[in-house]
């Protein structure tokens, strides 16, 4: 009993950060669980306790025009976001990398600008400057919107993987009688592909995320944020719970999946 | 990229280049290949600007270019400026200091958003030293992806569960009733409470990743010598560990300090009346009608000079190196 009483004080400090761990798990999955559990209660209604469950909701759903435009809209918008953001994040750390450029740190430094500004201030300022540039609210100003937000997170991404970059494998390419195109292309691009993938499920997910600049930017035609946020505010359903469902796990899965895949490219 | 380089001998004529196979080789033999990009990579100067035109033109346009109008339209009277020309002024800047309505919260929001990263950091600061320390290395990613993958759902669908939990008829209200604690619902939605736990709920992950990655490069050993040299584990705690993972807790909190400062989703949907915070007044003067928008870029700049010179205030009295966002 003493020895018992004496390793169980010692090993008090663990004990405690082990349920601080816990805790804290089930501060996280909690409140996502009891989501999950109301969308398939069978009732018109969102309050606990539920009695009968179905899965009428997911089928309403399944079939709502709006809920499926909504996603196509946001694959459409993320996938151009990542496109140029990647295009543009990669060319401007070549530049940043690049040797004998006078200024590199502070145009890391303006670069990254977008990623410490407060988000509602970035929303709101991106709202007043496509209004004085007159472009319209819509689709464009979103994919620039989130363009604008991605791209820091693109050149750090890749500049990590850049400054480890050997110089001898593109001198190597160089020699062997490639242009400095064509040495890019088929040198740096390759080794840059880890940081390249990590950059496009970190732009994908955070486009289809994204609130409070599509809040601001967006035009009639609702992205998936919207949509939910729109019904949030025009009165609940458990119609919510299963639309929301539907999207935790399908990025659940992606980001999952993406993990597992940059996980085997690096060992 | 060694674009400093100059080409060298035998690389810069075209004779020499290789025949590639598939799409590359397809372009590099076109003759439209030769005439644009294969006069560009072949010569230094253009390969310069070539790598430096798109990023500047980037960063001016879209990284300094919303700012820069959003100050400008802060100092106009009215926007659109009329036909006569813009009159420049700092009335906009005049009104928040003199209107309680838009002061207050903002004093509102820079306490909230100090509270919130305190009792972030507290409530993290263990979790992220047992994922780092305590487990054993081989379950650490799986421990750490534990705790990643609450935070791939969305701000609107993280918030929106915790309206499930906090509701009158939500979950904690069921149970207590169940129990027996209570007869009528404690109202908790609405509240300072349910929109702080929605702030955290959002925002743990960016003191998290910082921590943990702080404390993760901490040398066991040195904990291990502190404890063999007769320090207690509280001692050892505040001596080695704490000093030693500085960094994180600088990047961490100030992260979670910008991003609280302006949150805007959790207010939107779990604040109420009583819990009117800077982000909402703002929002609220771009969806009026466009005259308040000068007050409202005036405010914004506002927001924007406290809440970066407060963390870079923080960065230096605590003397930790600069936000790293990797």
């Amino acid at each position: 009993m003493n020895s018992f009483a004496s390793r169980y004080f010692t090993d008090l400090p663990k004990t405690a950060l082990s349920a601080s761990y816990w805790i804290f798990v089930i501060y996280l999955l909690l409140p996502l669980s009891l989501m999950m559990a109301m969308s398939f209660k069978e009732a018109s209604f969102i309050a606990f306790p539920i009695q009968s469950w179905t899965l009428d909701w997911y089928a309403k759903v399944l079939q709502d025009q709006q809920f499926l435009g909504a996603v196509g809209y946001s694959i459409f918008i993320a996938v151009a976001t990542t496109v140029i953001a990647l295009i543009i994040g990669v060319w401007i750390a070549l530049l940043v990398a690049a040797e004998g450029i006078w200024g590199r740190a502070m145009i890391f430094a303006l670069a990254c600008l977008p990623a410490v500004v407060p988000g509602l201030i970035n929303a709101i300022s991106m709202r007043i400057f496509i209004r004085v540039l007159d472009i319209p609210t819509g689709t464009g100003a979103i994919i620039l919107g989130h363009t604008v937000h991605a791209v820091p997170f693109v050149v750090v991404m890749v500049l990590t993987r850049l400054r480890s970059m050997p110089h001898s494998l593109t001198d190597a390419a160089r020699d062997l009688g490639a242009d400095n195109f064509v040495a890019f292309l088929r040198v740096t691009v390759p080794y840059l592909a880890p940081a390249l993938a990590g950059s496009a499920i970190f732009c994908v997910l955070s486009s289809i995320d994204d609130f409070v600049r599509t809040f601001f930017l967006g035009g009639y035609q609702p992205t998936l944020p919207m949509l939910i946020f729109a019904k949030v505010q025009g009165g609940m359903s458990p119609e919510i719970n299963a639309m929301a469902t539907i999207v935790l796990i399908v990025t659940a899965a992606v980001g999952l999946y993406a993990e597992h895949f940059t996980r085997r490219s690096k060992a | 990229m060694t674009e400093s380089r100059t080409s060298r001998p035998g690389t810069a004529g075209r004779e020499a280049a290789p025949r590639y196979r598939g799409w590359i080789g397809q372009v590099t033999r076109s003759p439209l290949y030769a005439g644009t990009i294969g006069v560009l990579a072949a010569s230094p100067r253009a390969r310069l600007v070539l790598l430096v035109i798109v990023p500047l033109a980037w960063i001016v346009t879209f990284n300094i270019g919303p700012i820069y109008q959003m100050g400008r339209i802060s100092l106009m009277q009215t926007y659109p400026a009329p036909d006569s020309g813009a009159v420049l002024t700092l009335d906009n800047y005049r009104l928040f200091f003199r209107e309680p309505l838009y002061f207050m919260p903002f004093i509102r929001s820079l306490i909230f958003a100090a509270l919130v990263t305190v009792v972030t950091l507290i409530v993290v600061y263990p979790v992220a030293y047992y994922v780092a320390k305590v487990i054993r290395p081989q379950n650490r990613k799986r421990a750490l992806l534990l705790l990643l993958v609450p935070f791939w759902a969305g701000e609107i669908i993280r918030t929106f569960s915790v309206i499930m939990l906090l509701a009158n008829r939500g979950a904690l209200n069921y149970l207590l009733r169940e129990v027996g604690l209570i007869d009528r619902p404690i109202p908790m939605l609405y509240t300072y409470f349910s929109l702080s736990f929605g702030v955290v709920y959002l925002i743990a992950l960016y003191m998290l990743l910082p921590l943990y990655s702080a404390i993760e490069k901490i040398p066991s050993q040195l904990v291990d010598a502190a404890a063999d040299l007769g320090a207690g584990p509280f001692e050892r705690f505040r001596r080695v560990i704490l000093p030693l993972s500085k960094d994180g807790i600088v990047s961490g909190c100030s992260l979670v300090y910008l991003i609280t400062i302006g949150v805007f989703t959790a207010p939107l949907l779990l604040g109420g009346p009583n819990t009117v915070i800077f982000p909402e007044i703002i929002a609220a003067l771009f969806h009026a009608s466009n005259d308040k928008w000068p007050a409202g870029s005036a405010f914004s700049i506002l927001m924007l000079i406290v809440s970066l010179s407060t963390v870079g205030l923080f960065m230096k009295l605590v003397g930790g190196r600069s936000v790293r966002l990797s």
